[in-house]
């Protein structure tokens, strides 16, 4: 058995580097984090079935492949969804896409979109975690505590002394949310909640803007946290907007970049708009690289489309003929409906049912093959590692051979004067 | 594979060609001499009467990286109307015109002839995310310039008087790590000094926390740059960008280099003076008159053309000063990684705006003013000052005083008196203009093999017709060779090809390793194994191409 110390995590988006394996033939045996993603989702055994399956039965990768290019070449509206893997898993999804007329979407994205429509609507002022670490002294926590998705948040970001504020003391302010308990636990009295009755989180955004403003009514308990953050030196309000409920929640994320260029005229502030488990950030990144747009594009004879509503997987599942659904990071279905056909490129350990037309086993990115996934900020890559050889294809590599097949068969089509 | 290209006039001023009638010979992905009367070419083209030239390079041009991509987010109204089908050669769709995808990119630059592009503002936390867009840039070479002077370990090393050694070292580390090709200083100190909350930092003024000068910063990473032996000078995005008035930094910023070699960008938008009623003026021709008689400086210029575009940069201060002119008005800010920043502002520069036109007139009188052609390079500052899909309007109105006298009668009427534009009688040759983009970007960036048509160079080829509009005989090569492969015929791409990425890896004390491990430990909170780029990483394995350094001593 040998011990790995310092194994990069793709799971959360937090891109930890510090997680502790024990490697040897039954398999990967994580030592414990602090992060009950890490120690569930690195947690392998080296046997595992790397059989394809077609409706349940065991069937030769090569069929597989074969059986893949076939019901993807005969789609008429196909759909490339879940989109859970690495960057290069990613841009050869895409190269797929093009060349089959489907749209793209990642499981994950409806944070990513809450966040993005107000971005290409108003623009915004952000930071990243390093600058949250060494620079921030009051951290303005909006809606629930990002620690249920990101677990790590507090320990490696904040908990850490601020280089750069003098008496290396910070604040951390709630508001609209609860701390968990294990964040109340590590950040202790650094935590204040600022509760103002049972307004929503909208409106308590709303209300926090017009006591910036200096309209708030006599006794508004925002008159005193609009202070704060004027008297901050360097204030970071931190958001995971997949975390919030109720209607509009790109209107909260609006109010919030508001306040944020508010308060920046004077002082500084910057916004953390936090989404991105399952390399949800690299999948949008590279899909704004290669075709311009964010995720949920599609090609229309070639042309690249964006419709961030109807490019929505949940709502191409209802007429899309052809799903090819790639799952790499964990083995794990969203709820799933859809007519269609349904080809799935997941990790051996995902149990499904009803079996889908097609099965195809692929190994997880940082743990079967190296991969890029970016980081829940948005400006870091990271390349994380192989850790064990399970005869476990990368999605890249699958789609690679798709692509192939349906090259060769375009040829056979070419030469037949078809 | 043997390639003749036949009877064609060659203008490859790096071995002294200025026209000559010859035959070129490619062989395989290389130029190479004439085989001799028994040698069977391949393939023969005929370009009797044309002009060959090598493959162009961009020295400066945002083409990957965070803020490219977060520009095309942030300008979804411009893709949405600019979108581009693939090529049967294999090239991809794509969208967008100041910010073009990445097929899209690297399909608008070989149309023109372009086989190389830098991205000179790769920050070493972003350096993988340009690393993987730039190798999804189809056609062209790239290599990334490593930004630095706003990073806390070098302000900090300079604050303790950590020494010049521990500086290189520092330099070395990092251009290895990210694997970069040249270190780009932008408004030094000043980023850092915004995170702390100041608005303006002068030349000579102290920034906050760490007391440090820009020109301490400048000075210390020229003198890196050069004891290091890095080929490209430290490439210098100076103070004060955009603010009336800042010729008078720029020609202090060439005084501060006080004679160590410094290649100064996008100089139009540094090259503002004060006089008139509107208090704006162009300072082109002191600042011209100052790098013409300063052999260590090399410039280029950021041409403003009129229309829509957006500015990327990294100098979030400058930006913030911009950004109430957006249009259409919204605009991105990132403070990042203890590193720099970067701010995103759309832009419509409009040749009924005086301020605009007189940066159109500004940009020209110094390309006109500037005796060196090969001390100035060809630039728009993509897509800051134009998307670089202007060039070949920029070459004309370089090489065409007519033409360019009546584009003067058509911006704002009183921003002619304001620049000397008019007067100049210049005209760029053909062999100038192939100094500037093709054997001058190779010179100052250190690529030995490309930029030249010489035995041995990279087979990058282009092939103009000589039309007497010169916009339309560089915006549609006759044919464009990469890597000795045919890749463009009359304007249209006829296959698919891959370019290499460029980087320096100079050496440095081992020693600087652990400082900077227990830095990147405690402050960055991501241990430095996991930020090192690995060799494999580079364009899916095939690796970085490596350009040798010379260390030096300053005399």
């Amino acid at each position: 058995m040998t011990f790995h110390p310092d194994i990069l995590c793709p799971f959360c988006g937090l891109g930890c580097g510090d997680i502790g394996i024990d490697l040897d033939d039954s398999g990967i045996a994580p030592r414990p984090s602090g992060c009950p993603q890490a120690d569930r989702l690195f947690r392998r055994s080296a046997a595992v079935p790397t059989d394809a399956r077609m409706s349940g039965t065991a069937v030769s990768m090569d069929d597989a492949i074969a059986e893949a290019a076939r019901l993807l070449a005969e789609s008429h509206a196909p759909l490339i969804a879940g989109l859970a893997t690495d960057v290069d898993g990613v841009l050869s999804a895409l190269t797929l896409a093009e060349r089959i007329g489907a749209t793209v979407d990642h499981e994950r994205s409806d944070a990513l979109f809450r966040n993005l429509a107000a971005l290409r609507r108003f623009g915004w002022s952000t930071t990243t975690l390093a600058e949250l670490r060494n620079r921030c002294d009051l951290v303005l926590v909006v809606g629930p505590d990002p620690a249920a998705a990101f677990p790590r948040l507090w320990e490696r970001w904040v908990v850490p002394e601020p280089a750069f504020v003098p008496d290396g003391a910070r604040s951390v302010v709630f508001l609209g949310g609860e701390p968990l308990p294990e964040t109340a636990q590590l950040l202790g009295g650094q935590i204040e909640t600022v509760d103002p009755g049972a307004r929503d989180l909208a409106m308590l955004v709303t209300g926090l803007r017009t006591a910036l403003a200096g309209r708030a009514a006599a006794g508004d308990p925002m008159t005193e946290l609009a202070a704060r953050l004027r008297a901050a030196r360097y204030t970071v309000v931190i958001w995971a907007a997949g975390l919030f409920q109720g209607p509009q929640p790109d209107m909260i994320v609006e109010g919030l970049v508001r306040l944020i260029r508010t308060v920046d005229g004077t002082t500084r502030c910057s916004g953390l708009p936090l989404s991105g488990a399952d390399n949800l950030i690299g999948a949008n990144q590279a899909c704004g690289w290669r075709t311009g747009f964010p995720l949920r594009t599609g090609f229309d004879a070639g042309l690249p489309l964006h419709d961030p509503e109807r490019f929505d997987w949940r709502r191409r599942l209802q007429d899309a003929d052809v799903t090819l659904w790639i799952s790499a990071f964990r083995p794990e279905m969203p709820e799933f409906s859809t007519n269609g056909t349904v080809i799935i490129l997941a990790p051996p350990e995902m149990t499904i049912t009803p079996e889908p037309a097609l099965f195809i086993p692929v190994g997880t990115p940082g743990i079967d093959h190296a991969g890029d996934v970016f980081r829940a900020d948005s400006v870091v890559a990271l390349h994380a590692g192989m850790l064990i050889d399970r005869g476990l294809p990368s999605v890249a590599g699958v789609i690679g051979r798709i692509l192939a097949a349906l090259d060769q068969t375009a040829k056979v089509k070419e030469t037949a004067g078809c | 594979m043997l390639t003749k290209l036949a009877g064609g006039r060659l203008f490859d001023p790096a071995n002294g060609r200025h026209g000559e009638v010859a035959d070129l010979w490619l062989r395989d992905d290389r130029v190479t001499a004439n085989p001799g009367p028994g040698a069977t070419p391949d393939s023969v083209y005929d370009v009797t009467g044309k002009v060959v030239m090598a493959g162009a390079i961009d020295i400066h041009s945002h083409i990957a990286g965070g803020k490219v991509n977060l520009a095309r987010m942030l300008m979804g109204e411009e893709h949405d109307r600019h979108r581009f089908t693939g090529s049967a050669c294999g090239c991809g769709g794509g969208s967008g015109i100041a910010t073009p995808s990445t097929h899209t990119t690297g399909a608008r630059y070989i149309e023109m002839g372009f086989t190389a592009a830098f991205e000179p503002a790769m920050l070493g936390s972003n350096a993988r995310h340009a690393h993987l867009e730039m190798s999804d840039i189809p056609y062209i070479d790239t290599g990334g310039y490593l930004v630095l002077g706003n990073d806390d370990f070098l302000l900090d090393l300079i604050a303790t008087n950590a020494g010049q050694a521990a500086v290189n070292d520092y330099v070395a580390w990092m251009l290895t790590a990210t694997q970069s090709l040249a270190v780009k200083v932008v408004n030094p100190g000043g980023i850092n000094a915004f995170k702390f909350n100041a608005r303006k930092l002068d030349l000579d003024e102290a920034g906050p926390h760490y007391g440090v000068t820009p020109r301490t910063v400048l000075t210390v990473l020229a003198r890196a740059v050069y004891e290091l032996g890095l080929p490209h000078p430290l490439h210098v995005h100076g103070c004060n960008l955009g603010i009336p008035g800042n010729v008078a930094t720029t020609l202090d910023t060439i005084q501060a280099a006080s004679g160590l070699p410094m290649h100064m960008t996008h100089i139009q938008f540094h090259s503002y003076d004060t006089a008139g009623d509107r208090k704006f003026s162009s300072g082109a021709a002191a600042l011209a008159e100052a790098v013409n008689r300063t052999p260590t400086l090399s410039v280029d210029i950021g041409q403003v053309m009129f229309g829509q575009t957006v500015t990327a940069s990294a100098d979030t201060m400058a930006q913030r000063h911009t950004a109430p002119l957006a249009h259409p008005r919204k605009w991105l800010a990132m403070d990042i990684e203890c590193e720099a920043g970067c701010g995103v502002v759309p832009f419509r520069y409009r040749d009924k705006s005086y301020v605009n036109a007189l940066q159109w007139a500004i940009g020209l009188e110094l390309f006109l003013l500037l005796d060196d052609p090969w001390r100035v390079f060809l630039t728009t500052d993509h897509p800051n000052g134009a998307p670089f899909t202007f060039y070949p309007e920029l070459i004309r109105l370089l090489m065409d005083r007519d033409y360019r006298l009546a584009k003067l009668a058509e911006i704002h009427p009183d921003a002619p008196a304001h620049t000397t534009l008019g007067s100049i009688t210049r005209e760029y040759t053909l062999a100038e203009i192939a100094i500037m983009t093709r054997a001058a970007p190779a010179r100052i960036l250190g690529l030995a093999d490309r930029g030249h048509l010489a035995p041995g160079a990279s087979a990058d080829v282009t092939v103009y017709s000589d039309l007497a509009d010169r916009r339309a005989m560089f915006e549609r090569p006759d044919l464009v060779f990469k890597s000795g492969k045919l890749v463009v015929r009359d304007g249209a791409l006829v296959a698919m090809a891959q370019g290499s990425t460029h980087v320096v890896r100079p050496g440095f004390d081992e020693l600087i390793e652990r400082r900077i491990a227990r830095y990147f430990d405690e402050r960055i909170g991501l241990a430095i194994k996991h930020f090192r780029i690995q060799d494999a990483e580079i364009r899916h394995g095939a690796g970085p191409q490596l350009h040798p350094c010379k260390r030096r001593e300053v005399p």
